[in-house]
């Protein structure tokens, strides 16, 4: 239990909301085929835009299936998508950004030049186009989504290493005669996913919008795979009789956003990667001291 | 002054250029062979010799770099090509479909301006009191609902509900307001923030502690100190958001029924038809670059400091 502190102390920093929403989505997310009450695609034609009953608890869709299940379900799938695009996406900016940040010069010009177009057109056009000219399927949307994505990594990245590569051990590295492989595998790319990592976090928010809105155009996830976009734009024609199915996967999306954005704009307060200033330096010392006392205790 | 415009232009043009490559390349480097395509649309795939007809005519057997230049010089008098799908001229109604995300845009911009105006002064006026935790909840909620189900939900509230307005179509201003609210609802919330969080910044700097020692009012303060202050960061932050209304227009235009750009780049999108593709995709591009240049130089006029850094 004592070693677990330090993390919730860490984890108390950030708002409550975001934590208990990230937490469930992430828990519904990956537990789901095991939490989902009923199979998600079993259809019953008779039982169709029911109300919630002990059977069904948030009822059943124009085709009977069971809302609660594919909400449950979708959750998944948005998780799966958007950690796939997030990764995709985070590989490439994170190599454009430390590659630019490594060598500065013209490749960071150059580089730089090109996130800068990346960022100035909207996400969902870039990806659009990819799909438009590639098709649609599963793959290309998120392939698509990590195309329209990795600028973003790719900025913060490159301002990260650059940071990284202005402090003296890399001076010091360079003096000793380190080859650039060590510095760049050993001490630059390192130190620069972690800092990447917590960002890509808050963009997963805006990630999971955009996956569910390609579903919801009928270029992302297809049916009958559940997703909360493509649950929606399904329930869309039955918004007179049956507003719920519309509803409810609108709210379980929005919830999840909120809570990824509310962890964003936490970090974009609180959590700037600067040079450690001297207060940051001794909470590091205690912290570390802390570790060596746990040590001798053992 | 001039030095500033002129130079401004310059990069605009160069921009222009490299979104017009971009567009180019798109659509040369898609698999598939066009004639064939255009070939089997008109019904006369199988007749000998008529694909090569088809790559002479549409000028797909010319070099690369001639393509391109006779490419550009089409499409900068409005001439976009042949639709893959329709077998019609892409630019046929494409100067009413702009027309139709034009009033989109322009009044979603009008509508979100004014929204976080309100919002962002409401929580600088009682700053960390209710309506600032209120406004900052709408912010919070307004950015993090998806486009769609605000368009679904303004459906359900405005037409099926209460009738108060058409949920599709375009004609006439009240069938203009939801579509109008929902692309409004996301700028206004991250605008209320900008707004919210500019002027509480310009509300702790020197010139207006010197204005409050002179025994000015807290509204005076607010509106003739801290505004004008934080205009062109305004103009900025409003300028990003126009450029993405035409993102939240692809997925606003088909939920409404209105045949804009927004449509018909979706429509092309979802028919692989290049032609369309690549003509939204230019128009969406010269759009942002015109956007950027009218932004930057509302903030050469509003900001004084700018101004003479120039001059």
């Amino acid at each position: 239990m004592n070693k677990l502190k330090p993390l919730f102390a860490r984890l108390n920093k950030f708002p409550r909301v975001a934590l208990v929403v990230i937490g469930l989505f992430v828990a519904l997310g990956t537990f789901a085929p095991w939490l989902a009450p009923q199979d998600p695609s079993a259809q019953n034609l008779l039982q169709g835009s029911l109300g919630p009953s002990v059977a069904h608890w948030l009822g059943t869709d124009h085709l009977g299936r069971d809302t609660l299940s594919r909400l449950i379900i979708a959750a998944n799938t948005s998780l799966v998508s958007v950690g796939s695009v997030l990764i995709i996406a985070m590989t490439i900016g994170i190599l454009m950004g430390t590659i630019a940040g490594y060598h500065r010069g013209w490749v960071d010009d150059l580089l730089m030049r090109v996130v800068d177009v990346g960022l100035s057109i909207p996400s969902l056009i870039t990806a659009l186009a990819v799909i438009g000219i590639v098709g649609p399927g599963y793959w290309t949307m998120v392939l698509a989504l990590a195309l329209a994505w990795w600028p973003m990594s790719g900025r913060i990245s490159r301002a990260v290493a650059v940071s990284i590569m202005s402090k003296p051990h890399i001076e010091a590295l360079r003096v000793l005669g380190a080859s650039p492989w060590r510095i760049y595998f050993g001490h630059l790319l390192p130190g620069t996913i972690g800092a990447v990592m917590v960002y890509a976090t808050a963009d997963a928010g805006t990630a999971a919008l955009a996956v569910a809105t390609l579903s919801f155009l009928g270029l992302g996830i297809q049916p009958p795979t559940p997703e909360w976009g493509q649950m929606l734009v399904d329930a869309l024609p039955y918004l007179e009789s049956d507003p719920r199915q519309v509803i409810l996967p609108g709210l379980a999306l929005t919830a999840a956003v909120i809570g990824f954005n509310t962890l964003g704009e936490a970090i974009a307060l609180n959590r700037i990667p600067k040079p450690l200033t001297r207060r940051m330096l001794a909470m590091r010392r205690i912290e570390v001291a802390g570790w060596a006392k746990e040590n001798s205790d053992a | 002054m001039i030095h500033f415009i002129s130079k401004r232009l310059k990069h605009s043009l160069v921009l222009l250029f490299l979104a017009s490559v971009v567009c180019f390349t798109l659509v040369v480097s898609a698999p598939g062979n066009v004639a064939v395509l255009i070939a089997e649309l008109r019904g006369a795939v199988a007749v000998p010799g008529y694909v090569a007809q088809v790559e002479e005519e549409i000028g797909l057997n010319k070099p690369l770099l001639m393509r391109y230049v006779d490419w550009l010089g089409d499409a900068v008098t409005g001439d976009f090509g042949i639709s893959y799908r329709t077998g019609q001229a892409v630019s046929a109604d494409l100067p009413h479909r702009m027309m139709v995300t034009g009033t989109l845009i322009a009044g979603s911009a009008v509508i979100a301006t004014l929204l976080s105006l309100l919002l962002g002064f409401l929580g600088a006026f009682w700053p960390y009191k209710l309506p600032d935790r209120v406004s900052r909840g709408l912010a919070l909620i307004g950015a993090s609902t998806p486009t769609f189900f605000v368009g679904a939900l303004m459906i359900y509230g405005f037409s099926v509900t209460f009738q108060l307005f058409p949920s599709f179509g375009f004609n006439g201003p009240a069938s203009w307001v939801l579509p109008w609210l929902t692309v409004a609802v996301l700028p206004a919330a991250v605008l209320s923030r900008v707004v919210r969080v500019g002027l509480e910044e310009a509300m702790t700097s020197p010139y207006v502690l010197t204005a409050k020692s002179k025994g000015l009012g807290r509204t005076a303060i607010l509106f003739r100190e801290a505004l004008p202050n934080i205009t062109p960061v305004f103009i900025n932050a409003l300028g990003t958001q126009v450029g993405l209304m035409t993102a939240t227009g692809i997925i606003v235009e088909p939920l409404f029924a209105w045949q804009g750009v927004g449509d018909y780049f979706l429509a092309g999108v979802r028919f692989r038809d290049f032609m369309v593709v690549q003509a939204c995709l230019l128009i969406f591009l010269t759009f942002f670059i015109v956007v950027n240049l009218i932004v930057d130089l509302a903030v050469l006029m509003t900001d004084p400091r700018i101004r003479r850094q120039w001059s």
